[in-house]
């Protein structure tokens, strides 16, 4: 099934003297399911094209569309409760509020999509135990390794259960371990729940866990190659 | 949620929120201080205006206003004075004569206006017998003949008042807490006699030093005040055949009031022993004081008055005193006035405050409306901060100006060292400060109103930030 379907899509920002076309053109389709990396080298675009997906920034040309829904045609109040109940993101830092636990900061996210409350409890546990931070659900993010963090902002925007999760550069700020743990969760849960990944990085070791690989330059694909598994 | 978020969001910079809420809190004492303050002031005032000086309603021979003159007595009195009785709104009244006159002591002499009284009546309408100077004689309790109460401005002029430290008022220094030391300096001015006040300070000046002066000088001096009790004091005034009339009263009683012209004004004698030397033989009077219940309303009374008997002239107390009725008029206003621009300069503050907040939290806004925090809960959640931020600080605040006030309200406050002027008006230099439940609603209303408004400005910036931006990273 489709999740995303993205078709001739141009990004182009007006610089006070130059035009630079961050996305171009760029036809792509994203099946339930998938753990997919997006890479390539600094300024090719890939953060752009993800701010898009993720309903953050509009296209110049081109349209998409998640499920049903043809992101063109929401307002940007309506694209706002869209982000809340059908896309999950985890940034390179400040994904968590620092006055809140890391159990607070997964219940926050549940709390505003209206979720009751019984079930909030049950799956702030739940995807803590999954992320291997059951211990920690009354931490405070200062209190928590930059890995631990972000494995809450992933156990976050997993809780409940968007039909993607955008994670532009996760890794980055993260030594080489905590990297790899991140990702093995990541795709655990990617098998386990069947929640789709859509993730950019620089970093080799990441790119070797994905199943498909996008590649971009100058905002354009030049590679989009499945693994088998 | 949000609210637990707002709430923990303002202790992130304790400082600076300590530096906010502190500020709200000293803004919220010195309002409600304020408040109580002018409202014990003002209330002092209008009590002493009504209950000591001109009662809720004076009734006088409208010819009388323009002329004081002795023949100008109340018309049809036994109709005025059923009236009054049969009237359920009066709780009491009290008839007087009023003879301007001259009074004259061995020493010295001053004009004032003789008021002849019947003893109940008056103590039931004006309160002067409860503002007699202690240790200095008694409001007509005195078995002796032709009394007459004087106030200690009176004594003054008449020259009946010195200043002496005696062995018996050195002894009861010695009792209250002065040190003995201060007490034992006063030894070389012990015994001797000052006739003024001017005299007496200057002696003391040669003995104790300036300091000692300031801490102890009013309790020495007014336990080495001494009246010449008894003294005969000569009045003249015109009789009601135009000729000049001439009464010896003796001082029986000294009084003081908080008004120093009040003071000088009057001196009170029983009508009885002024009434036929002044050639009334029938109860003339004339001015009767009345003294209405609680809820009536004076104007409307003297109104109805006023139609019921012609050649009268009615005045409530708020025509005989002004100055008092206009300020527990405006008192209100000029409060919330004062509350107005003091919680204006927080609101800048408080503005100021938040903008930092947000402009330190600007990743974390953008994260939040990236993951889907709506405008409507952004805006909530900084108001909620902001609001908080004021309550905190004017809980606090109200609790210590409580305390403030409850601490005051008994011991007093004392502005005779600023306010000298401020007897000569009627205006009392010790002041009781007074709080009413209403000024703390209307402080708590302010504050959140501060709050709210306060709170728009930095949240529309909150608003304004775009998510992609505030969470790009460089
Ligand atoms: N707001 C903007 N205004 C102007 N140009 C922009 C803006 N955002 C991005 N660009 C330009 O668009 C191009 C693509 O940028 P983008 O951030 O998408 O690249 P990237 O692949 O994410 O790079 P990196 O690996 O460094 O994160 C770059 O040339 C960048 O300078
Ligand atoms: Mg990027």
């Amino acid at each position: 099934m489709k999740v995303i379907e993205i078709k001739n899509l141009t990004k182009i920002y007006n610089g006070s003297s130059v035009q630079v076309t961050a996305v171009d053109n760029v036809d792509l389709v994203i099946e339930e399911g998938e753990f997919t990396a997006i890479v390539g080298p600094s300024g090719s675009g890939k953060t752009t094209l993800l701010n898009m997906i993720g309903g953050l920034d509009s296209p110049t040309s081109g349209e998409i569309v998640v499920g049903n829904t043809n992101l063109a045609t929401l307002n940007s109040k309506q694209l706002v409760d869209f982000r809340l109940h059908n896309i999950g993101f985890v940034f390179q830092a400040y994904n968590l509020i620092p006055v809140l636990t890391a159990g607070e900061n997964i219940s926050f996210i549940m709390e505003m999509q209206g979720k009751p409350k019984k079930m909030i409890t049950k799956r702030t546990i739940e995807i803590l135990k999954e992320v291997g931070l059951a211990d920690r659900e009354k931490s405070r993010p200062n209190q928590l390794s930059g890995g631990q963090q972000q494995r809450v902002a992933v156990a976050r925007a997993l809780a409940s259960k968007p039909k993607f999760i955008i994670a532009d550069e996760p890794t980055a700020n993260l030594d080489t371990k905590s990297t790899e743990n991140l990702l093995d969760i990541m795709e655990e849960l990617n098998r386990r729940e069947n929640i789709t990944f859509i993730f950019s990085t620089h970093d080799q070791r990441v790119v070797n866990k994905a199943r498909r690989i996008i590649v971009l330059e100058d905002g354009k694909i030049v590679k989009d190659e499945q693994k088998n598994v | 949620m949000i609210w637990s978020l707002s709430w923990k969001n303002i202790w992130r910079n304790k400082k600076r929120s300590f530096i906010v809420i502190s500020a709200v809190t000293l803004g919220v004492v010195a309002g409600v201080f304020t408040a109580g303050l002018m409202k014990g002031w003002v209330d002092q005032r209008v009590e002493a205006a009504i209950y000591t000086e001109v009662s809720h309603i004076k009734i006088r021979n409208q010819d009388y206003l323009l002329n004081e003159e002795i023949k100008y007595t109340i018309p049809d009195q036994e109709k005025v004075v059923a009236e009054l009785k049969n009237n359920p709104d009066v709780v009491a009244f009290s008839n007087r004569l009023k003879l301007t006159a001259m009074a004259a002591s061995s020493r010295g002499n001053t004009a004032l206006m003789l008021v002849g009284i019947d003893l109940n009546d008056e103590k039931k309408v004006s309160n002067v017998f409860e503002k007699m100077v202690p240790n200095a004689g008694t409001f007509f309790e005195t078995d002796m003949g032709n009394p007459v109460v004087i106030s200690d401005r009176t004594a003054e002029a008449l020259r009946i008042k010195s200043y002496e430290l005696s062995a018996e008022v050195l002894d009861s220094l010695a009792q209250s807490d002065i040190p003995k030391s201060v007490i034992s300096k006063l030894e070389p001015i012990a015994g001797k006699k000052f006739i003024t006040e001017k005299l007496f300070k200057k002696g003391l000046n040669t003995v104790l030093s300036k300091s000692e002066i300031n801490k102890y000088g009013g309790a020495i001096r007014s336990a080495a005040t001494h009246y010449r009790l008894r003294s005969k004091i000569v009045f003249t005034f015109t009789g009601t055949d135009g000729e000049m009339r001439y009464q010896t009263l003796k001082v029986c009683g000294i009084y003081k009031t908080t008004n120093a012209m009040f003071d000088q004004m009057n001196a009170f004698v029983l009508k009885n022993d002024i009434a036929p030397v002044a050639g009334f033989t029938s109860g003339e009077n004339h001015e009767i004081g009345v003294i209405l219940k609680e809820d009536v309303n004076a104007r409307h009374f003297r109104d109805e008055m006023k139609g019921k008997f012609s050649g009268l002239n009615v005045m409530s107390w708020q025509d005989l005193a002004p100055d008092a009725s206009m300020s527990s008029e405006y008192m209100n206003i000029y409060y919330y006035i004062i509350m107005g621009f003091i919680l204006f300069a927080l609101a800048f503050g408080i503005i100021n405050t938040m903008l930092m907040a947000i402009l330190e939290r600007t990743k974390e806004l953008g994260m939040l409306m990236a993951i889907g925090m709506n405008k409507k809960r952004v805006f909530r959640m900084i108001m909620l901060e902001t609001i908080f931020l004021t309550m905190v600080g004017a809980i606090v605040g109200m609790i210590l100006g409580y305390f403030v006030i409850l601490i005051t309200s008994h011991t007093g406050l004392d502005f005779s060292s600023v306010g000298e002027g401020f007897e000569a008006m009627g205006w009392s230099a010790m002041v009781y400060p007074e709080i009413e439940l209403q000024f703390f609603i209307g402080v708590t209303i302010l504050v959140i109103v501060t709050g709210i408004l306060s709170s728009i400005i930095p949240a529309r910036k909150a608003l304004s930030l775009k998510p992609i931006e505030a969470i790009r990273t460089e």
